[in-house]
């Protein structure tokens, strides 16, 4: 999983995910969940990470579960139940809503826990093309992430020895964390570009990210496998 | 579009704005979680999130209206996206799509005005479409045609009004508020600003 191209895991995950928003089936849904679940475990990632990350996503798929079953269209809706293949019960359509939720975001976690940022975003500039400019932009926005927490943190401990109590996304300290952006923008901006990251020039890379012909494997079986359930089920 | 429009300063910007957003969205994304499992028993779950949905929205309007080009507030939507994607947003890798079908959204707002007004009016235009644009979308990929069409029009309802609250009025004070300390005197909203005293790195 941790070394196949970025981008090609992105378009084979995007299209399951896809496959899976015309279908309307919650064995298939809970199927991908549960296979995305054992990729990412099998990955060597600490299940108590996975746990964590998940129990917001099982807080919202019950919601949605219940969504379903309350609100189910059923005879009301536009169109008639047995085009778009929706189960009649209440039951059936709030399961559906719930599974839906976990196949999404077993997919998207699959990616999210697999895969090295930098190297998606060299992979996107390649095999996407990706403009450089955007490519540098990105990866500058995303390495002055941690600077920016450390800024939120700092606002709300200079509050605190004052003494005033704010809200965690009061303007008082978004303010000051959205000049200092603007400012780091600027001068990252200047600093880039005078060591030759405009994006105009042509560059070469220290180690290019080419598709192998195990990702165009990963990208058919994976796909293949869905769609063919899809149509199955 | 030509990319070599596009200076490196314009696109840290937007992406910098991007994971500003982002993170204001996760720090309210647990907010809304707790209303929404608040709200699960009685089936509406879906309203927690329809309330803070126009925080998504903030970044391209926010940057469109800083920025003032043609094109920036889809890209900036885009990019926004694509930071979620390297945050691990939870939602899943549609992220990028539905960055794309909100940028559109806002886009198509400022461009119905040729991209000369810059107002409350223009922006929160440009929330409304970003929130008509995606829950078209979120018909077919959230299946939510299945759903009664009175719980569907209560949403879209809920989410117009996020959508102007937080793109339009507060994206315009966040804008007008950075103008007047200075700090965007290099961009199209900063040139005409009525500037106060211009604030020094070394009294921020």
């Amino acid at each position: 999983m941790r070394t196949l191209n970025p981008a090609v895991k992105f378009v084979t995950l995007l299209a399951v995910t896809l496959i899976l928003a015309g279908k309307h089936d919650p064995i298939l849904n809970f199927a991908v969940f549960l296979l995305s679940m054992a990729a990412i475990l099998s990955a060597q990632v600490k299940p108590r990470t996975l746990g964590l990350l998940l129990l917001p996503i099982l807080l919202a798929a019950a919601g949605m579960f219940f969504t379903g079953y309350r609100f189910h269209a059923g005879g009301s809706m536009p169109v008639r139940a047995e085009i778009l293949n929706i189960g009649s019960s209440a039951l059936w359509n709030g399961l559906t809503q719930a599974s839906r939720v976990l196949a999404y975001a077993g997919a998207g976690y699959l990616f999210a826990l697999t895969t090295d940022r930098v190297r998606m975003i060299c992979s996107f500039q390649r095999q996407f093309h990706l403009p450089q400019v955007f490519a540098y932009g990105l990866l500058a926005a995303w390495g002055i992430f941690p600077q920016m927490t450390r800024e939120y943190r700092r606002t709300r401990a200079a509050f605190r020895a004052r003494g005033i109590r704010v809200f965690p996304i009061s303007p008082a300290l978004l303010k000051p964390l959205l000049v200092k952006s603007v400012r780091w923008s600027e001068a990252l901006a200047i600093a880039m570009e005078s060591k030759g990251f405009s994006g105009q020039a042509k560059r070469t890379d220290f180690a290019p990210i080419r598709v192998q012909p195990r990702d165009w494997l990963f990208l058919l079986l994976t796909v293949g496998c869905t769609a063919a359930a899809a149509v199955l089920l | 579009m030509k990319a070599s429009k596009w200076e490196l300063k314009d696109v840290i910007m937007m992406a910098i704005l991007g994971v500003v957003f982002a993170a204001v969205y996760l720090a309210v994304f647990q907010g809304g979680l707790a209303l929404s499992t608040a709200l699960t028993p009685a089936g509406l779950s879906a309203f927690g999130f329809e309330i803070i949905y126009g925080v998504w929205f903030m970044a391209s309007t926010l940057a469109a209206y800083i920025i003032r080009k043609p094109g920036v507030a889809l890209i900036t939507e885009i990019l926004a996206a694509a930071v979620e994607l390297l945050m691990g947003n939870s939602g899943s890798l549609t992220v990028v799509l539905t960055g794309l079908i909100q940028g559109a959204g806002a886009e198509l707002a400022f461009a119905i005005f040729r991209y000369k007004k810059w107002n409350l009016l223009s922006m929160s235009l440009a929330g409304i479409l970003s929130a008509l644009f995606i829950f078209c979308y979120e018909l077919y990929y959230l299946n939510y045609i299945s759903l009664a069409p009175s719980l569907l029009i209560a949403q879209l309802a809920v989410r117009f009004i996020s959508a102007v609250v937080f793109s339009g009025i507060i994206c315009k004070l966040a804008g007008d508020g950075l103008a007047k300390t200075g700090v965007v005197k290099s961009y199209a909203i900063g040139a005409k600003a009525d500037v106060g005293k211009v604030y020094d790195e070394e009294d921020a």
